[in-house]
């Protein structure tokens, strides 16, 4: 597809339209650069189309007329790949230890199906949680022990406890929670929230993604940033810590920023008069994409670098915070990224998925999680960014009350569970101090305000002031939406 | 805009302005020319009413439909009508559009829908012409075009150029001039190799640009091996061709087999027709070759799962589900998968087509479920066997059928020796290599009696005495049976086994066995509830998670099932008893094998006598233990166990007792309870089994002869390929689309809105792909010239690729489109004729440069008053840069390779996959050969747009974004070949830096700098020289970028000026455009 038919398909939900000739919107989209309006800087050229588009960052298809005000402009996703234990950590269920080692009643399992990995086991051994639960806050909310820096925040918490979805696996499970859809082939939120509301910066993608390196559990697959059928340019871009923040970014060794300017200037000279020559605009917007190319080098580098960062911050975040490529250095990024007016900041924690010693490995996995979740709500609150930042917390799946393998005084195993989970969001106008919906005194199915993967999503759609029935995009003859043709927004979340 | 309108009402009106736009673009008409249905009506019936007024029955309102004529031209009362041709003011639909309550209105508010008021407008005038109805275009057969007349004639006399033309003049827009002899040359080269023409084709052709020298170059190219290749990278977006399986384990798999097949089928022209007849059905051809059965991998291509726990039906379902799907994009341009879960909103396939579909691509004997303890080829397979393998095994074949022969003829002379033996005949069961008699039990161990040695009791099982008055029940008891005699009587001890389900018994002592050996195993058990599946004995890994791989005693609802697997189902033998076997009893069960890979070599028996069985399945061809180097993740010796395998469904409540394993196929006598049960022939085959020496030589010889063969077997690569199982699987309508929602039984056919399905042709992937290609189908073709369109000029004629239908861009030359089809298949379905045909047009050949006049009248081309303008695939920008700077491997074909990527990809997407770069040529291949993995593809493909090959995908988007340039500037591929150009050059011209820099252009670019740019190049290389001067430690580590080893006589200073000089013109604009 071409740049100007493109510009055309995105219109479907964007402004007016002269009927000849090329819009500005058309020219900004012949010209444009993706990654999130990065501004064409140092056009050689700037006829007066090009220079009103040089003028405005990417505002999306929807062209910044938002379906309703927003609540929140960024933000930022804490992924725990794997699915965390909801009973070991929000959801607190006495029974289970009461009734622990008996059978799952099957009045409550309710002929639900189980995975091959549990389900062929001939007893189904309920697990109480190992770890006690105390109340937190104003609201009274219950938290693990695990969690005591999420339990210190947990009143600027809007914590669901009824979460749902279909998925049984995790590809599926995770592909559905990022996509939409339980098979590939969709864009991601942060693709669908790049498309639609452009970028708020202008050295920078619009749409980042940190993964936590190491952590060799279930996998995670760049269709969970992708852009699916969307332009390639709406894809996150994946920061990684070391010296090539973003691929390709560092010169080849031996080429300094001074030789990589002068050769830059050269290949400006050659493409400005190939310009001329040629008549085609393309070339005007590969001079563009070289000058942010370098401006990059700069930029990338420049949000990276946390040497700058107090003592004081380090120490909120934890003492991993120091090291590169950490759950709580990736916090403190995100923060840092949501400074610059990054609008979709990605984290993937891998680890959750605990069939077996789920008790050693939950500790583990909550030491790295728990304090540098909660310092990124606490940093971004006191640097008053929390308002207008949306940050969520949560897996794809949730697990089993009874236990998968043997269960024992000490150790037990829980295998995946669809019927319900927690996930938290913050800020970004969700209700804070809410606990919403329940389960039943299984942590085994919803008793109320059950929340869809879909409901999710036209949520966190709606806090950036966008109707998620309204931000398609027509591929194969449909138009396509993140939430397919479902989803509720849950305005019990919403302040 | 409407002023009164709010903001929301705004985007509405866009959405509908939009589209009608989109259709007016595509085909300008002439402003008060009558109004057109197929260009101006159908497609905003199509976008705005179909939605709830379509093909969808399920969704339809009012049962109202205004996607067939009748349907739109339905009667109402006092002789109004849905649409009343020439009469707007009896027509409801009018009235309703122009409705402005908003209960009436269509479409109504909620829908986001909306009618702009041209649209209306049009509406009402296309009533008042007369309301002509059409079916949709392209799903009327392509017919007889004549040719246009027009006043160029005598410019050109290629067809193309004449419907081109036509329409250019009743535009009123002038064509432009051919394209400069260098332009074209490269445009031509770039098109139909993906490499750019070297300086010695640059100059053989300027030296004499007349039309024959262009023909030639035509020939040439389309004659060059690079050819198939260039096509191939286009059709693997299509067959989602990858080198791993997808979804989240994403193990390995080589399919280039299939990749080398459809890089052949190109550059041997293999008519399109049967290009993808071959894919669809190669299996079903008469005498179907290894080439035709390769080729039907295109529909395994699709995604496979080995993630624990999936359910197996369910992921079987997606897989046909993506092989239809796949054959709706790729070969009918249609988007069928709307109708997996509802009849299509759009166009006119039901649900219930879709499952017709499917039903021709569900016979296959596969798993929804690959392995991941063992490297096994999902079944069905093609053996990919070596000459020499092929000409060895066959000579193995021939040899073990002798021995087979001779073993058999043995059996007659025995007769007289046995007559001998008879007389004082004793029989000596052979003795056990493993025997548990279960009679006690120690720290978690219980003794074999035969060999000594402990089997270990994992998490619990008990045993269980007679003396305790339980359940055992040695009225059955083994007193003359094999084990019981071989064991000596039971002590008084006498106990069993119980098993809970998830415990278990493990003999790891006991040897293990190949399909080769002969073995036996004897047990008596008494299940005692009722399982769907209960696991008794094994010696393999795992069930799903392992294919099976192994052997297996089983009760499947109760009745004994003892198979032998290489990969379950498709590579395995098993046979079932009859009847089941009863709860609350002990029965003694025997299972012998004869080392033959037959089912008929499987025997049960329930107390000494013979159980009636059923074959399962009959087709085991490799070899069921595990094995480290034939790449199987579990390279262990998979013990022998009771009661219970990992993730499968164990022994619940049952008890096993007495269990002897026999490294020989025992007989029916060693078997039977006592003489009294033995046959009248059971004493002569024991005869023959153990005492007759000339048979004991030759089955030994058999054996030896076996072994062999499964040895040299085992090497044997295979492929993924389709192939039909005997007796139709079942086909059903699945509800929502959901593998446990069957509904009703549905056949094989194709779409009932399409040409029906000839009733001579055979209900299977064959007669679909003879229903496909044969000159009645409207779609196959003009997808095929359509998408061949597309490769050579960027923009199908028909610009929505992935879309035919009603949803899809209407043709902009429909006339151009049906000849170019009717002709293609005319000529048999010939792609290099059709190329030459495009390639020699004048319209290919125009210069690409846009004047402000087409500029104005034709921004998009669409119209082709100028050359095509397309930024290179991935694939062509780094193959270029490769061939520019000499490092080209132009070695077709074979396994994927792994070039350069960042470190760390693999390994940080937690798949515990570690990226293992290759070296030397493999660095240097073209990019279709380089190693994709789907939950991590090359980084600096994606870059520039590649596709992850998960699903089908008819075509790349084209973006422009900072990060590639980042891959041209920095990756050490790119900047290694502009080092190694640059090296080049620097010894060609030593002392003439304006040579080197029109080289390096040439060689780039394809043609020479003018003055400005050499200008620009002159300084670039001097600014850079005094650069790398004054740090002589950079210049080095400059030009030690990459592998390839620099070359040491260069002064660093000027090497790493040049490297820069021709990464810079890497880099330009010029380089990654085919214009």
């Amino acid at each position: 597809m071409s740049r100007v038919e493109k510009a055309m398909n995105c219109r479907h939900c964007a402004g007016a339209l002269p009927v000849a000739g090329l819009s500005r919107r058309e020219l900004l989209n012949r010209v444009g650069l993706g990654l999130g309006g990065m501004a064409l800087a140092g056009l050689v050229r700037p006829d007066a189309a090009i220079a009103d588009a040089a003028q405005g960052a990417d505002r999306g298809v929807l062209n910044g007329q938002l379906h309703h005000p927003a609540t929140a402009k960024r933000v930022i996703y804490l992924f725990m790949a794997g699915g965390p234990s909801q009973m070991e950590t929000f959801d607190y269920k006495p029974v289970l230890n009461q009734r622990n080692g008996e059978q799952l009643p099957d009045s409550v399992r309710q002929g639900q199906r189980l995975t091959g990995m549990s389900g062929n086991q001939s007893s189904l051994p309920l697990a109480g949680s190992q770890f006690g639960f105390h109340q937190h806050g104003r609201a009274g909310t219950w938290v693990s022990d695990l969690l005591p820096h999420t339990a210190a925040i947990v009143d600027d918490l809007c914590v669901v406890r009824s979460m749902y979805t279909e998925a049984i696996n995790h590809d599926p499970a995770i592909t559905f929670f990022q996509t939409g859809s339980q098979i590939a082939g969709r864009p991601s939120i942060g693709a669908w929230v790049h498309y639609g509301l452009g970028s708020d910066n202008e050295d920078l993608p619009a749409f980042v993604v940190l993964i936590t390196p190491g952590k060799v559990d279930q996998p995670l697959y760049t269709r969970l940033w992708g852009s699916g059928f969307l332009p390639a340019e709406y894809q996150g871009v994946q920061f990684r810590s070391g010296k090539d923040a973003v691929l390709y970014l560092a010169n080849p060794d031996g080429v300094t920023r001074e030789g990589r300017r002068l050769m830059l200037d050269r290949l400006r000279e050659l493409q400005a008069h190939a310009a001329e020559r040629l008549g085609d605009t393309e070339v005007d917007a590969r001079i563009a994409q070289y000058e942010m190319s370098y401006r990059m080098q700069a930029s990338v580098p420049g949000v990276m670098d946390v040497s700058k960062e107090s003592d004081a911050t380090f120490e909120l975040y934890g003492k991993d915070s120091r090291t590169p490529g950490t759950f709580a250095s990736n916090c403190l990024l995100a923060r840092r990224l949501a400074e610059k007016g990054v609008k979709f900041i990605q984290l993937y924690h891998q680890g959750w998925d605990q069939h077996d010693n789920l008790p050693r490995d939950i500790e583990r996995q909550c030491r790295e999680t728990d304090q540098a979740s909660a310092a990124l709500v606490t940093d971004l609150k006191q640097r008053g960014l929390l308002d207008d930042t949306l940050v969520v917390w949560g897996g794809e799946f949730g697990r089993t009350s009874y236990s998968q393998g043997k269960l024992t005084a000490t150790n037990y195993g829980r295998d995946h569970h669809p019927r319900c989970f927690t996930t938290w969001m913050a800020g970004g106008g969700v209700k804070p101090g809410l606990v919403h919906g329940s389960t039943d005194d299984f942590s085994y199915n919803v008793t109320d305000g059950g929340v869809h993967v879909h409901d999710f999503q036209a949520t966190l759609l709606h806090t950036l002031g966008v109707d998620h029935e309204r931000l398609t995009y027509l591929y194969q003859g449909r138009r396509f939406r993140l939430t397919d043709v479902h989803g509720t927004v849950v305005r019990a979340l919403l302040a | 805009m409407a002023g009164s309108r709010t903001t929301l009402g705004a985007a509405l009106a866009a959405v509908a302005f939009t589209t009608a736009l989109v259709v007016a673009a595509d085909t300008p008409t002439v402003p008060n020319a009558t109004v057109n249905f197929d260009r101006q009506i159908r497609p905003l019936l199509s976008d705005r009413c179909f939605r709830c007024h379509g093909p969808d029955s399920a969704k339809r309102k009012a049962k109202l439909r205004l996607d067939t004529k009748d349907g739109a031209m339905a009667a109402l009362k006092d002789g109004w009508a849905i649409v009343k041709p020439f009469d707007p003011g009896k027509s409801e639909l009018i009235r309703r559009i122009f409705n402005e309550s908003d209960d009436e209105r269509m479409p109504p508010p909620e829908s986001h829908l909306s009618l702009s008021p041209a649209e209306r407008e049009l509406l009402r005038r296309w009533v008042t012409e007369g309301a002509e109805y059409r079916p949709h275009w392209s799903f009327i057969p392509v017919g007889e075009i004549p040719l246009p007349a027009t006043s160029h004639g005598s410019l050109s006399t290629n067809p193309i150029d004449a419907f081109v033309r036509e329409r250019l003049d009743a535009e009123g827009i002038a064509p432009a001039p051919e394209a400069s002899p260098e332009a074209l040359l490269r445009r031509l080269s770039l098109n139909l190799t993906g490499l750019p023409p070297t300086i010695a084709e640059l100059d053989a052709f300027l030296a004499n640009a007349s039309p024959a020298a262009y023909e030639k170059a035509v020939d040439r190219y389309l004659a060059s091996p690079a050819y198939g290749e260039r096509m191939a990278v286009d059709w693997l977006d299509l067959a989602r061709y990858a080198d791993t399986y997808g979804y989240q384990n994403d193990f390995d798999r080589d399919v280039s087999p299939y990749r080398d097949w459809v890089i052949r089928a190109f550059n041997q022209n293999l008519p399109y027709d049967a290009f993808l007849t071959w894919q669809l059905a190669g299996d079903l051809l008469p005498a179907a070759t290894r080439e035709q059965r390769i080729a039907t991998a295109f529909n395994r291509m699709h995604r496979q799962t080995n993630e624990g726990g999936s359910v197996e039906e369910e992921f079987r379902t997606e897989y046909i589900v993506d092989r239809v799907n796949t054959f709706g994009t790729a070969m009918l341009g249609l988007t069928i998968e709307c109708a997996r879960c509802h009849d299509h909103k759009f166009d006119p396939i039901t649900q219930r087509d879709y499952y017709s579909l499917f039903a021709f691509f569900n016979n296959i004997d596969e798993s929804g479920l690959y392995s991941h303890f063992t490297n096994a080829t999902p079944t069905p397979t093609l053996m990919l066997w070596t000459p020499a393998q092929s000409a060895r095994h066959r000579q193995l074949q021939g040899q073990i059928a002798a021995s087979e022969a001779r073993l058999a003829a043995l059996e007659r002379s025995a007769r007289r020796p046995f007559a001998v033996w008879k007389k004082t005949a004793r029989v000596h069961a052979p003795a056990p290599i493993a025997h548990l008699a279960f009679d006690e039990a120690a720290a978690d161990t219980t003794p074999d009696s035969a060999t000594g040695a402990k089997a270990t009791l994992q998490d619990g099982p008990v045993i269980e005495r007679e003396s305790q008055g339980r359940t055992v029940d040695e009225s059955k008891g083994p007193s003359d049976g094999a084990v019981g005699r071989l064991a000596g009587p039971d002590s008084a001890l006498n106990g069993a086994m119980r098993f809970s389900g998830d415990n278990a018994v493990i003999d790891a002592g006991v040897r293990t066995f190949t399909r080769s050996d002969p073995f036996s195993i004897v047990l008596r058990l008494q299940p005692t509830e009722a399982q769907d599946r209960a696991v008794i004995v094994h010696q393999s890994r795992a069930w799903s998670d392992a294919g099976s791989r192994g052997f297996e005693l089983t009760l499947d609802h109760g009745r004994p099932l003892f198979a032998l697997t290489h990969f379950w189902p498709g590579n395995a033998i098993a046979v079932r008893a009859t009847r089941d076997l009863p709860l609350h009893e002990w029965s003694r069960i025997a299972v012998t094998y004869d080392g033959s890979s037959r089912a008929a070599g499987i025997r049960l028996y329930l107390n000494g006598a013979p159980l009636a069985t059923d074959v399962v399945r009959d087709h085991l061809y490799k070899d069921i233990t595990y094995s480290k180097a034939a790449g199987d993740g579990f390279a262990e010796k998979a013990p022998l166990t009771l009661g219970a395998r990992f993730r499968d469904s164990g022994f619940k409540n049952g008890l096993i007792d007495d269990l002897g394993v026999f490294d020989v196929a025992l007989t029916p006598i060693e078997i039977a309870d006592g003489g009294a049960g033995a046959a009248a022939g059971d004493l002569f085959e024991y005869y023959v089994a153990r005492v007759y020496a000339p048979a004991k030589a030759e089955a030994a010889e058999l054996q030896r002869l076996r072994r062999e063969d499964s040895r040299l077997v085992n090497r044997v690569r295979e492929i993924m390929v389709m192939e039909e199982m005997a007796t139709p699987r079942p086909a059903h309508l699945l509800a929502r689309g959901a593998y446990d929602a069957p509904r009703d039984e549905v056949p094989r056919d194709t779409p009932s809105a399409l040409p029906p399905f000839d009733p001579e042709l055979p209900r299977n992937r064959l007669g679909l792909a003879r229903w496909l290609t044969g000159r009645q189908n409207p779609l196959a073709a003009r997808v095929a010239v359509n998408r061949i369109w597309r490769m050579h000029f960027g923009r199908g004629l028909v610009a929505s690729q992935e879309d035919f239908g009603s949803q899809g861009r209407l043709p902009s030359h429909p006339e151009l489109l049906d000849w170019l089809a009717a002709r293609f298949m005319d000529s048999g379905w010939d792609v290099k004729a059709l190329q030459r045909l495009i390639v020699t047009s004048a319209t290919f050949k125009q210069s690409s440069r846009s004047t402000p006049e087409q500029l104005a009248k034709d921004p998009e081309n669409r119209l082709l008053s100028r050359g095509p303008t397309t930024r290179m695939s991935a694939e062509e920008i780094r193959d270029s840069a490769l061939a520019a700077s000499g490092l080209l491997t132009s070695t077709v074909g074979g396994p994927s390779v792994k070039p350069y990527q960042p470190a760390g990809l693999w390994e940080q997407s937690g798949t515990g996959k570690t990226y293992v770069q290759d070296h030397g040529d493999k660095l240097y291949r073209r990019s279709l050969y380089t190693f994709w993995r789907r939950t991590s593809p090359p980084p600096s493909m994606l870059t520039f747009d590649a596709m992850s090959r998960e699903v089908c995908t008819a075509k790349r988007e084209v973006t422009n974004t900072p990060l590639q340039a980042l891959v041209l500037l920095n990756d050490p591929q790119f900047v290694e070949a502009s080092r190694a150009l640059a090296g080049r050059l620097l010894r060609t011209f030593p002392n003439n830096p304006s040579a080197r820099n029109r080289d390096a252009f040439r060689t780039l670019i394809g043609r020479v700098p003018d003055a400005e740019e050499a200008a620009i190049l002159a300084r670039l290389f001097i600014e850079q020289r005094d650069l790398f001067a004054a740090s002589p430690h950079a210049a080095r580590s400059v030009v030690r970028i990459g592998e390839s080893v620099p070359d040491p006589l260069l002064p660093p200073a000027d090497y790493a000026a040049m490297t820069t000089v021709v990464s810079a013109i890497m880099n330009f604009d010029e380089f990654v455009m085919e214009r």
